[in-house]
């Protein structure tokens, strides 16, 4: 049965299902971003838990922010959460130690 | 009952009203209460040193200090004016004493006095002790930044989902009327269309359609900016990127005849040949201007061989091309399309990778950047296009040149694929060879039987004589030739 531009060119016998394409060539051409903004946000608060700084732990938050406004969905929102709270937690700390304002580097 | 009722909130007031007594009590006014005891005592002195001690406070500490002790001294010299006739007896009688205990006194307020014609150095209060919001102001700055980012990302990803919807909305007759299954995300048992978009992301949304004639389906891609993310759009201000829509037709094998085919801007196909395993291996000369066919100076073609071009131009398509040449960014068409070049640590893969007859689509959406949900009716018509490209690309079939010629070129890049490879191939094959060698030993050795295990080793050592003659057969033949 040719498909003239009169027929139906559907053809529900030739259906095929979605197939996610394959995960091992999607890393290297999927956006990195959501990865290094994950691991960047660990350091900092490390950083800010252990050094005291409060600018690191900022920075911390915002990295876990950017982070997760790129993520995948199929991603693991447990590892966001967890990166969030890491942040939230190097900010209370810095600020339970010392309590004075944070003062610009200039 | 209701009187009890009463009684517990009087006794609740009552206490409430006591235990801010007390807070008041704790701080500065402990020392009041005790200074009017002592100065109850002593009255004129202690009146005097009542008034003279928060003076001499007054010059060094806060102001707030200030306030209340001057209070003190008020409260205090209410209280000496009751006892006025009692006071001046007080000063005359304890006038020695008086001057023996102000020694110490007079003393101090010679030095305060003193101390307060010299200049006195304010020293600013530290920043903690200071109680303002204001010192706090970096602080502010960043919760601010923290807000206008989740502000950002709201209004972005609606953004990015009403564009996703009006797209869908505009193009779903068409898309229908052409595949039975539009939609599918893979995992329901059966194939029946979802009839929405699956969302990967904040901007990326995906589209299968299955079911039609000539193609195994089509996969639509709506890869939009990052508009919920504040930083890309703050780097986006610098440089103005459009929202794209990638769509890619997987041909059945019979249905498309082998060759490599784009045409695009200038700037996508120089990118595009570098990066597609086929476009760099079949095409490897120059992106061509299109003038000759009467593309606008914008658009550029890489081909296999003219033939291909020449069939592929046809009227429609130049119509279709030249219209809509702003919202093109690169067409390509492929039998032996295999993604981009992966890039592999250990050197070349060993295998040609898998190839799939693919028509790939990339179209710019109009706005870039500020794109409105009314402006995807604009990429109605490339949908268009996209179907007819399917149609034609069944229609289009080389002429026996031109088959020839493409069987020669696919030959050729499979040969050399070889080349490169043969060292790593041979080695592979070296190392499986001797991987079976061990298998079979341990197999021998593991075997109980000590006769079966006597004859297996024969049986192995048969096996590699006989191949070890026919190496030296093949060397004789091969000495036998050279001369």
């Amino acid at each position: 049965m040719s498909a003239n531009s009169m027929s139906d060119p559907r053809r529900p016998n030739k259906v095929l299902r979605y197939k996610p394409p394959p995960s091992e060539c999607n890393p290297a051409l999927d956006d990195p971003t959501p990865d290094y903004m994950n691991l960047l946000g660990m350091i900092f608060s490390m950083c800010g838990l252990m050094l005291k700084l409060k600018w690191c732990a900022w920075v911390a938050v915002y990295c876990s922010f950017i982070s997760f406004a790129n993520s995948r969905s199929s991603e693991d929102t447990k590892q966001m959460m967890s990166s969030f709270m890491l942040s939230i937690s190097a900010v209370v700390m810095s600020y339970l130690q010392n309590p004075q304002p944070m003062t610009p580097p200039w | 009952m209701k009187g009890f009722h009463a009684f517990c909130v009087v006794l609740l007031i009552f206490g409430s009203v006591s235990e801010a007594k007390f807070d008041d009590f704790e701080d500065e006014e402990d020392i009041v209460e005790y200074d009017d005891n002592d100065f109850a005592e002593f009255e004129d002195v202690a009146e005097d040193s009542a008034t003279e001690s928060p003076q001499r406070v007054i010059t060094t500490e806060d102001d707030e200090d200030e306030t209340t002790v001057e209070l003190e001294g008020q409260d205090e010299s209410q209280e000496g004016d009751f006892e006025d006739a009692d006071t001046q007896e007080g000063d005359t009688e304890s006038e020695p004493y008086d001057d023996e205990e102000f020694e110490g006194y007079e003393d101090k307020p010679d030095t305060s006095s003193s101390k307060s014609k010299d200049p006195i150095t304010i020293v600013d209060v530290p920043a903690h002790l200071q109680n303002s919001w204001e010192s706090y102001y970096l602080e502010i700055l960043m919760v601010t930044g923290l807000l206008a980012y989740i502000m950002n990302y709201i209004i972005g990803k609606n953004k990015n989902s009403r564009l996703a919807q009006a797209w869908f909305n505009t193009h779903r007759e068409l898309l229908e009327s052409n595949f039975t299954l539009v939609g599918d995300d893979g995992t329901n048992k059966e194939a029946t269309s979802t009839g929405k978009l699956n969302q990967e992301n904040e901007h990326i949304y995906n589209l299968w359609c299955s079911g039609r004639v000539c193609c195994e389906g089509m996969l639509i891609q709506l890869r939009f900016l990052k508009k919920q993310d504040l930083l890309n759009v703050l780097a986006r201000m610098m440089r103005p990127v459009s929202d794209q829509v990638q769509i890619k037709v997987t041909m059945n094998d019979e249905d498309m005849d082998t060759y490599v085919f784009a045409v695009g801007t200038r700037k996508a196909l120089v990118r595009l040949q570098k990066e597609m395993q086929d476009l760099s291996e079949f095409c490897s000369d120059k992106p061509k201007s299109g003038a000759k066919y009467g593309l606008p100076d914008s658009l550029a073609i890489l081909s296999e061989m003219g033939e291909v071009t020449d069939g592929m131009m046809d009227t429609k398509m130049l119509h279709f091309l030249t219209h809509y040449a702003d919202k093109i960014e690169s067409i390509h068409f492929s039998d032996q399309f295999s993604g981009p070049k992966i890039l592999q640590e250990e050197g070349q893969p060993l295998k040609l990778p898998d190839t799939k007859r693919t028509l790939l689509f990339t179209f710019n959406v109009p706005g870039s950047g500020n794109t409105y949900p009314k402006d995807m009716e604009a990429l109605l018509p490339l949908m268009n296009m996209v179907i007819y490209s399917t149609d034609k690309a069944k229609k289009f079939r080389l002429n026996r040149e031109g088959k020839q010629k493409a069987d020669k070129n696919r030959a050729r890049v499979e040969e050399n694929f070889l080349k490169l490879t043969h060292v790593q191939r041979q080695e592979a094959a070296q190392s499986r060879w001797e991987e079976k060698k061990r298998a079979e030993k341990e197999r021998i050795m593991n075997e109980e039987d000590p006769e079966k295990q006597r004859r297996l080793e024969e049986a192995a050592l048969r096996c590699e004589q006989k191949k070890l003659e026919k190496k030296q057969m093949k060397m004789k033949q091969i000495k036998v030739k050279a001369m």
